[in-house]
């Protein structure tokens, strides 16, 4: 190997860099704080490309979308930031908003600076769930629902969660545990939203434990606990699994795309939840976000565009008309099914989580 | 004695030719900067010094640093410590590891894991490095390494994803063995312990093959046909000459392998099945879990870091002796 021999240009030009690559934090900090940028952590597939570019042609503003697939990462993540995020909108569901809110994170929103307000579909214009003591908190982007997804050239038709714990299925299901063991309470007659454990936490943990004595018992059925949507899209494609826990949106964008899915909610029912864009508080861009949210509410095709690239319904208004049949039958329910999905309560979190974390803990270990 | 007015005096007969126009070749040639940067450059220790800073500060602020900030949370009793700045430090994060068994045992399974993976690696790698590093043609061995090397160019995500797309039901392999008549039903690879470890092998056998190359391409050839001329079979030249003096390629492959291994963690989290959860992936979801627990997943990390490298130390000691560097 040549020596390197350290000259005196070689040593002020390595420096020179060195200083560049040493600043470079510095002159990327400012560069989230520019008013012609708004900066977004959302899921994946949430804002659809066309409107991206179409908004940053229309105001000039630079769309930067950062991908979660966990409101708990999200949530870490800006709590790190403390007074000085990088990111201006999140997407948080209507649920974990107190917890956010608690924590000092996100800005109530001014509806008054978005002219396009108005286009929310009524249900969903100051949805309780993202009302904390008066103030609206979020722009209501896309509801869903936990379902049961399942092969429909392989499985039997069902309308119990039972046939996740059906012998035939044995190795061919998943689950996001958490999510899943919330379901199994229900399934056993329990309330997994803990609304009801509210200053009972011996109930409320004696309720925990046999659901998730209950799904370590069944460990066997599991073929693999998931976290991520696309993660259950990928193995029913692969047929790795055919029967599984799924929030309503990956199945439906299967279902769309015309894998022989189906999903639907068990007589025992399920939890829904609201997605919506929320303000970060001293936020580096927050006219800019203000701006992007009126944006986005301004027509129901985009509301359109983001339900068929998401599969998760619309909370905008006019979005059914714009959908084709296919689509709208990927994303509706029977009128029974529909009553059957309770949402989930902001009531008892801290409690739920506790006993939920450590219950997945527990299975996982199992 | 030097003659200092002789260098003074060639000093200023050579001196300032500016080599840069404009406002550079002014600042070159200023009296300042000869006094200070321009003199400090002159003298090579100051410029070695120079050179050196820049990459140790780097290392210092992006490699040290987090991890010595990562130890100062684990003993934190709140992060992010509440907002009227008062911190409290604790040992009840590190405690939390040995009062509840249910942390216990995926870390044992990772250690396991590693080790398994570490062997597994080695006996996989090494007739690869061997068939590099001595029987291929020397004019074709960097060929032949350069093909090895390739998959290395995509990321650890795609590999893990391609591994995915080979174990599947419907996956590359399954589909093969059905279209050749030897099953009719897919053999559920995906997803197991099989899938991890073939997973996390092809992920870091770099690690292994460029470490062992090395070793074995060093040990003079004329020593293992001198074996050959003095009666020791393929096993006995195997034992006797080539595995100890690969020696050092063994202990700095098996010692980056297993560190890698014991950390490794989007790999079992997509290959992995119900029952292999790993330590790293319960570190992961305390960071990740619904109610703050960045100081007991701190804590549990450090617990990691401080485990794996005494094995490692230990193993180098043991096996490497005093000579053996992991680079």
């Amino acid at each position: 190997m040549k020596d390197f021999t350290a000259t005196r240009r070689s040593t002020l030009k390595f420096l020179a860099a060195g200083t560049g690559v040493l600043a470079a934090p510095a002159i990327i900090r400012p560069a989230f704080a520019q008013s012609k940028v708004v900066n977004i952590t959302t899921y994946d597939k949430f804002v659809p490309q066309s409107f991206i570019d179409q908004f940053q042609k229309d105001t000039g503003i630079e769309v930067r979308i950062r991908l979660t697939d966990d409101q708990g990462k999200q949530y870490n993540v800006l709590s790190a930031e403390g007074e000085t995020p990088s990111t201006d909108i999140v997407t948080v569901t209507g649920h974990r908003l107190p917890q956010f809110i608690g924590s000092n994170l996100l800005s109530p929103l001014d509806t008054g600076r978005l002219k396009n307000w108005d286009k929310l579909a009524s249900a969903y214009k100051g949805a309780p769930q993202l009302t904390v003591d008066g103030s609206v908190y979020g722009v209501p982007l896309l509801a869903g629902f936990e379902g049961l997804a399942r092969n429909t050239d392989y499985t039997k038709a069902s309308d119990s969660w039972a046939i996740m714990f059906d012998p035939e299925y044995k190795g061919l299901t998943s689950y996001i545990i958490s999510d899943f063991l919330q379901i199994t309470m229900r399934y056993q007659g329990n309330d997994g939203d803990f609304v009801a454990y509210e200053g009972k936490p011996e109930e409320a943990q004696a309720a925990t434990n046999k659901a998730r004595d209950f799904l370590i018992q069944h460990k066997d059925m599991v073929r693999k606990y998931y976290d991520a949507g696309s993660e259950v899209q990928q193995m029913f494609v692969n047929e790795d699994i055919y029967v599984g826990h799924s929030w309503s949106g990956p199945a439906a964008k299967l279902i769309m795309d015309g894998h022989p899915i189906e999903i639907s909610v068990p007589k025992e029912g399920t939890y829904g939840f609201l997605y919506s864009f929320n303000v970060v508080k001293n936020g580096p861009n927050t006219d800019a976000a203000y701006t992007f949210l009126d944006a986005i509410l301004s027509s129901p095709e985009i509301g359109a565009a983001m339900s068929r690239q998401s599969g998760f319904a619309s909370a905008f208004d006019g979005v059914d008309k714009v959908l084709n049949d296919k689509e709208r039958a990927a994303m509706s329910l029977p009128q029974e099914q529909t009553a059957r999905i309770q949402f989930f309560s902001s009531v008892n979190r801290d409690m739920k989580n506790e006993m939920v974390d450590k219950a997945v803990a527990e299975i996982k270990a199992a | 004695m030097v003659d200092t007015t002789t260098t003074h005096a060639r000093s200023a007969k050579t001196a300032p030719t500016p080599r840069y126009a404009g406002w550079i070749g002014k600042a070159v040639g200023s009296g300042l900067y000869r006094h200070t940067i321009g003199r400090l450059a002159d003298s090579r220790r100051v410029r070695l010094a120079m050179l050196a800073g820049v990459p140790l500060l780097w290392i210092a602020a992006l490699h040290i640093g987090p991890i010595f900030q990562m130890g100062r949370i684990s003993f934190m009793a709140d992060y992010p410590p509440a907002p009227d700045g008062g911190s409290a430090y604790t040992l009840a994060n590190y405690e939390l590891f040995f009062s509840d068994q249910l942390y216990f045992m995926p870390f044992v399974r990772s250690l396991i894991f590693a080790a398994v993976v570490t062997v597994s690696t080695l006996v996989l790698v090494y007739p690869v490095a061997y068939y590099v590093a001595k029987i291929v043609q020397p004019k074709n061995r960097m060929r032949a390494l350069l093909l090895l090397l390739i998959p290395f160019w995509a990321g650890e995500l795609i590999r893990t994803f391609s591994v995915i797309m080979l174990l599947a039901n419907r996956g590359a392999v399954n589909v093969a063995l059905r279209e050749l008549g030897f099953i009719d039903r897919p053999i559920p690879m995906l997803y197991t312990s099989f899938s991890l470890s073939f997973g996390v092998i092809y992920l870091l056998a770099l690690y292994m093959l460029l470490p062992l190359y090395s070793a074995i391409e060093k040990i003079p050839t004329p020593l293992i046909h001198a074996a050959a001329d003095l009666g020791a079979g393929p096993f006995q030249r195997f034992r006797r000459v080539i595995l100890p003096l690969s020696k050092d390629g063994i202990v700095s492959g098996c010692s980056l392998v297993y560190l890698t291994s014991v950390g490794v963690f989007a790999a079992p989290l997509l290959l992995g099945g119900p029952n292999t959860v790993i330590f790293p992936e319960v570190i992961a979801t305390l960071f990740h879990s619904s109610n703050d627990k960045w100081p007991e997943g701190a804590a549990f990390a450090m617990l990691l870091l401080a485990v794996s490298l005494s094995t490692v130390g230990l193993f180098m000691r043991v096996i490497g002796g005093r000579s053996v560097r992991l680079m």
